[in-house]
């Protein structure tokens, strides 16, 4: 609002107090007035309210009128460049330099001197100083430059920095709500898919423990992505970044698609890419979820998936998500061989994780009245909830190795997954 | 003892956002039209409600106009510009 040329006045809770300053801060506007009241805030009864907008009406009344000033934000040109700092030479000092301003995940780093910083930027053709996004919650400027620190910090090679520019340009697309994954009290990580040649070509594994341990690219691709979510997007864990408990996929999560396992379209083809164009995808999920089951026909894996996606605290059937489903290349062949596609597969899905709505609790109930009012009208208790907005909404990728597993993925709330080609990779492989 | 130091680019980017001036408050609240926007979290309604009365009642703010997000993304630009054009300072949510 204050934008707009307009007074604003943002209220917010003693836990958020820390996020709204920073925010307000990283738009420029450092002294926006900010009321603060208790925490917790949403479980108070009706009275308890009451009370509280007594108690701080006052407060509200005189920030409203109260003199705006001046914003003195330190400001520096992005066209500079980063800046260098002297560190003692050694792996020790420098990773105890970095811990301490918080400029790692927690795990040691790749010292990023400007010999590695430089052979990084061979990996691509675009100028150093080139803005690709500006990443929230602080939307600060992404330049080709702090992409390639952050990698060499994860332990990226030079030819994987084509990929994490068009993942750094795929976070900031508007439906994807980078805002609201790097700022809530959700555990929502960033998960990047991989599709296309690009993935063989830099080894990224789509087979067993393709979410796991033991792949390099999978390891420090995910890595990179995170430190540039931090570092750059300004979602340090505990000041904007306010999850409750967050989530081991929040220091790495990438895969690629096990395309030649899957029986259909792969899922850059199906977003409308050519099938050799190389793609990345983000995702923001609340977790993993294994699926283990037997089941011999479609009927029976249908009914086991849906009831495992509809559970009543899962923030999708609050918003209308966009959830997400990793199935095994066995669970997806089952399917196939009972001339099933993957869009027949949504449908059926769909329609098999309808929650009704006497499960939810009341206050739950009531965001989801409010969130999908326009899309479901007024609920009764025997409604039965879509999880998504239509059956499209629920996503499928073929990935893994041998086995009887499929993982759920829900996924945080009013935030779309988004494709972007990785336009510096030409495939030789066709 | 260190025998030598080495260069290292940091890896955090600055804030580049242009500098902004915040407007000088209201005078006062009398025959003023406030907004909220709420952000949809629990409880939030309530607030607004009540401090909507209580400016309304005892700091004359002649008009309150609610608008209630559908969820924790941004506001849509149609209502932001109503917000714009009809009032005099806006009060938003923010967090749970």
């Amino acid at each position: 609002m204050s934008k707009e040329g307009k007074v604003g006045l943002t209220i917010c809770s003693t836990a958020f107090e820390g996020l709204g300053r920073a925010q307000a801060k990283a738009l420029g506007f450092a002294e926006l007035p900010i009321a603060v009241i208790p925490h917790p805030f949403g479980i108070r009864s009706r009275d308890e309210i009451h009370q509280l907008a007594a108690q701080c009406v006052t407060e509200v009344a005189k920030l409203l009128c109260q003199t705006g000033k001046t914003v003195s934000t330190l400001r520096q040109p992005t066209s500079v460049g980063a800046a260098l700092l002297e560190a003692p030479d050694t792996l020790e000092e420098i990773n105890r330099l970095f811990m301490n301003n918080r400029w790692s995940d927690g795990l040691p780093i790749i010292p990023p001197t400007p010999e590695r910083v430089d052979a990084m930027l061979q990996g691509t053709d675009r100028h150093r100083h080139d803005i690709i996004s500006k990443v929230a919650p602080a939307f600060r400027a992404a330049t080709v430059e702090y992409i390639a620190i952050n990698a060499v910090m994860a332990g990226c090679y030079p030819e994987y920095l084509p990929v994490l520019i068009a993942a750094t340009e795929a976070v900031s697309t508007p439906h994807f709500n980078l805002n609201g994954i790097q700022a809530t009290t959700n555990p929502a990580a960033v998960w990047l898919i991989v599709n296309g040649p690009i993935a063989d070509t830099l080894k990224i594994n789509s087979q067993g423990n393709c979410l796991g341990p033991g792949h390099w690219a999978n390891a420090t691709l995910g890595r990179a992505l995170r430190l540039i979510l931090q570092n750059i997007g300004g979602g340090l864990p505990g000041d904007m970044d306010k999850a409750t408990h967050g989530q081991p996929g929040k220091y790495t999560f990438c895969c690629a698609e096990n395309e030649a396992a899957s029986p259909w379209e792969a899922l850059h083809v199906e977003r409308g890419f050519q099938k050799n164009d190389s793609t990345v995808t983000v995702v923001g999920p609340l977790g993993t979820w294994n699926m283990n089951t037997h089941a011999k026909d479609a009927n029976d894996l249908i009914r086991v998936i849906g009831d495992t996606m509809a559970f009543p605290a899962s923030s999708d059937y609050v918003h209308g998500g966009a959830p997400w489903l990793i199935l095994s290349p066995e669970h997806a062949h089952l399917f196939n061989r009972e001339g099933l596609s993957k869009q027949n597969v949504k449908e059926r899905l769909w329609e098999a994780s309808k929650l009704k709505t006497s499960r939810l609790a009341a206050k739950d109930l009531g965001r989801v009245q409010n969130g999908r009012r326009e899309e479901l009208g007024i609920l009764s208790p025997d409604t039965l909830l879509p999880i998504t907005v239509k059956p499209e909404d629920i996503n499928i990728l073929v990935a893994g190795g041998d086995g009887t597993h499929s993982v759920y993925l829900p996924v945080s709330g009013n935030s779309y997954s988004a494709s972007v080609k990785i336009k510096e990779f030409i495939s030789t492989t066709i | 003892m260190h025998s030598s130091n080495c260069s290292l680019y940091n890896p955090v980017a600055p804030i580049d956002t242009p500098e902004a001036t915040l407007l000088a408050g209201l005078e006062s609240l009398q025959g003023k039209v406030v907004g909220f926007i709420d952000n949809a979290k629990p409880n939030f309604q309530f607030l607004v409600e009540d401090l909507s009365e209580q400016l309304t009642k005892h700091y004359g703010v002649k008009k309150v106009i609610t608008h209630r997000k559908p969820g924790q993304v941004p506001v849509k630009p149609e209502v932001l510009a109503q917000m714009v054009s009809e009032c005099d300072a806006v009060i938003t949510g923010s967090g749970d």
